[in-house]
């Protein structure tokens, strides 16, 4: 499923450290022609209301210093009670590889590992973005 | 005798030796640094320059290390980070690196203790914000009772606190200082180390203080330890943070320095006298994996800020050295392949070692994953160990002295470090660049340009663009049990339970009547906080008539 125009809101939990990731993502998204909005730090309510303010097609969440379960436990439901339910939902960082599936089963969409090409992100939401639901 | 030997003189030498290479010469690829310097192949006695041979070991300008021995007399500090859960947890964490043998200088305790998120941001343990981050990446300590447990019975005399904050870094060293009064002794006892590096807002991304209130807070820190602490380090230079954040080993030196610059010039603004606190700055730097490069940047960082502490009036040799802590990159490990992460932090330890570095935290090779194990943390330990005591590296100081391409290159990072220094020395120092964001913006670009030359395979990186493969490793990583929040927010209740109220709410006000004094440069704060220490606030608590005082700001 391609998509001319894709929207991305890229954001770190509040009160998290080393913003060098999500940085770089935000402009290897922005090479593969994606708009992006940094949102930096936010608590989960933060960051699903930028969403719908936005109104992106896809929330990126990248996580330094631990909390991604309780963050997808949260956000998830937050953003349905927003409306959106037809986000792409995708998180980073340092995550362990044994969390990716506990973190799909609360509805996030995929996990990426650190130091990857942000062309591997692009390529994901580019073959993902529309079709997916937040069930 | 397959050759003539036609003479022994340098001359016939080179040049038999550029008829040997001529047949392929030009296609070799010109190599360069990390940092873009260009890397020859071969360096002879023409790289040298008399005065790099001039220096020795323990004299002006320190470029080969600060003490005539170098480790001969003692070896480097083994200073590991650590730190989670409660005070509980990591009060048990404590006794376990002392056991594995992690000490200081002849012998003395270190503790490089790390907060967490919450304990840095400055908000307690009940705080809805907190959630998901209590005791998860450091330990919570923001009572009486947690530092009472910190220093319980450990000899304040041979014992180093190092702790690693953030915003909350005066109210830290409040709570310590109350804790070590309420054990009957004198703050004159206390050793270790403030973080105070309110500077790393110019490259972490973190919002903190109004850029002049971080300063304020930095130099009122420095002034309550002359008077109280004599021999309490009040200053860390987060050079860590910025080459973490993506600067070149030569940015992290320019930038670095000019961190440090900018703390000595706040200290003279305010009246301070350069023998006076000079000498009780010192700094966190990060090492990569390129050996040779970080060798040449703490040769040349050492020679600089020698020659930056003289030039802004520090008359003592002991005033001008640059006391080095290094935290080996966590950037450089890869979740790919974790247990390559091994090899790379040897690298790094190497690298530090060579380089005379007089403190070392080696990261574990799990971190790209999470919370390191203990197995994964001690295994970091015994890298240090290993080299300490195995590999022969301290017996000799500064073995790479006089090497013809270390004394270039360190030559060349410092030229190039003092070139970005100037400039921005000359455009108003660093906290002007926090201002203005113009530091950020070049650490930034220069780490999305490294990440393309990674992506395009240019800079090779083992796991991730060279022999890649796409097996799931499945690795389990420490856990800190959610159930560590209860524990913490009981330990809070409890405390709070047995405290005099009315007492906190005045010292508290007087908090806020200090934060307004110290901004109207009538008065200082950390009096006020060691007082509602002794009343028994907490580390949320002082932070918030703090936060309302000196604002929150985002560096752009």
């Amino acid at each position: 499923m391609s998509k001319e125009h894709i929207k991305v809101l890229l954001a770190k939990k509040k009160i998290d450290v080393h913003g060098r990731g999500t940085k770089l993502l935000a402009r290897e998204l922005r090479d593969a022609g994606m708009e992006v909005v940094y949102f930096r730090f936010g608590v989960v309510d933060e960051i699903a209301d930028a969403a719908v303010q936005e109104d992106v097609d896809v929330v990126g969440v990248s996580v330094m210093t631990s909390g991604q379960i309780q963050i997808a436990r949260g956000l998830i439901p937050a953003l349905k009670a927003r409306g959106l339910d037809n986000v792409l939902v995708i998180m980073g960082g340092i995550i362990p590889e044994v969390d990716y599936e506990p973190l799909y089963e609360l509805g996030i969409h995929r996990c990426f590992a650190p130091g990857l090409p942000g062309g591997a992100v692009a390529e994901y939401i580019r073959e993902n973005v529309g079709t997916a639901t937040l069930g | 005798m397959s050759q003539d030997v036609s003479t022994d003189s340098f001359e016939a030498r080179k040049h038999e030796w550029e008829q040997r290479r001529a047949r392929y010469a030009d296609k070799l690829r010109p190599g360069k640094t990390l940092s873009g310097l260009p890397v020859k192949t071969v360096y002879t006695k023409e790289d040298v320059t008399d005065s790099d041979l001039d220096e020795m070991p323990g004299v002006y300008p320190f470029t080969r290390g600060l003490y005539p021995d170098g480790y001969a007399l003692t070896p480097w500090m083994q200073q590991m980070v650590f730190g989670y859960g409660t005070i509980e947890e990591t009060r048990q964490k404590m006794e376990k690196m002392v056991e594995e043998g992690m000490e200081g200088y002849f012998g003395h305790k270190v503790f490089n203790t790390v907060y967490d998120i919450p304990c840095m941001y400055g908000i307690d343990a009940d705080d809805p914000e907190a959630v998901g981050n209590l005791g998860q990446c450091g330990v919570h300590m923001s009572t009486g009772d947690d530092y009472d447990e910190l220093i319980r019975g450990w000899d304040l005399e041979s014992t180093n606190f190092s702790m690693i904050t953030g915003d909350n870094c005066l109210p830290a060293l409040a709570l310590l200082a109350a804790a070590v009064e309420r054990r009957g002794e004198p703050f004159s006892k206390m050793h270790g180390n403030s973080m105070n590096w309110y500077p790393r807002i110019a490259v972490q991304d973190v919002p903190s203080w109004e850029p002049k209130w971080g300063y304020a807070l930095i130099i009122d820190l420095v002034k309550w330890a002359m008077e109280n602490a004599p021999d309490w380090n009040p200053v860390n230079i987060f050079m860590y943070g910025i080459s973490e954040a993506g600067a070149t080993p030569v940015q992290e030196l320019a930038y670095g320095l000019a961190w440090g610059k900018s703390i000595i010039d706040a200290g003279l603004a305010a009246g301070l006298a350069p023998d006076d606190f000079i000498g009780r700055l010192s700094f966190q730097i990060g090492c990569t994996v390129n050996v040779f490069e970080e060798v040449a940047k703490f040769r040349a960082h050492r020679r600089m800020w020698a020659k930056i502490c003289k030039d802004a009036g520090a008359t003592k040799p002991s005033n001008m050295l640059a006391r080095v802590h290094v935290h080996t990159s966590g950037y450089v490990l890869t979740q790919q392949q974790l247990l390559n992460n091994t090899g790379r932090i040897t690298l790094q330890t190497l690298a530090a070692v060579l380089g005379g570095v007089a403190s070392i935290h080696t990261c574990s090779y799990d971190e790209a994953v999470g919370v390191p194990t203990e197995e994964s943390h001690r295994t970091a330990l015994r890298t240090q160990q290993i080299l300490m005591w195995e590999s022969g590296l301290r017996e000799v100081a500064d073995p790479l002295g006089g090497s013809y391409f270390v004394e270039q290159l360190t030559d060349d990072m410092e030229a190039a470090a003092w070139e970005i220094y100037d400039e921005i020395e000359a455009a108003g120092g660093y906290q002007r660049g926090i201002e203005t964001g113009e530091i950020k913006r070049a650490i930034d670009n220069s780490s999305y340009e490294l990440k393309k030359m990674v992506n395009s395979g240019e800079l090779p990186v083992v796991g991730v663009n060279r022999y890649v493969t796409d097996e799931q490793e499945n690795y389990e990583p420490f856990r800190i049990d959610e159930s560590i929040e209860e524990k913490a927010k009981a330990r809070l209740q409890d405390y709070r339970a047995r405290r005099d109220e009315t007492a906190v709410r005045a010292a508290l006000e007087n908090v806020r009547v200090a934060c307004e004094a110290l901004k109207e440069g009538t008065g200082s704060l950390m009096p006020a906080l060691v007082d509602a220490a002794r009343a028994g606030a907490t580390n949320g608590e002082m932070m918030v008539p703090m936060r309302d005082a000196f604002g929150w700001f985002v560096s752009e």
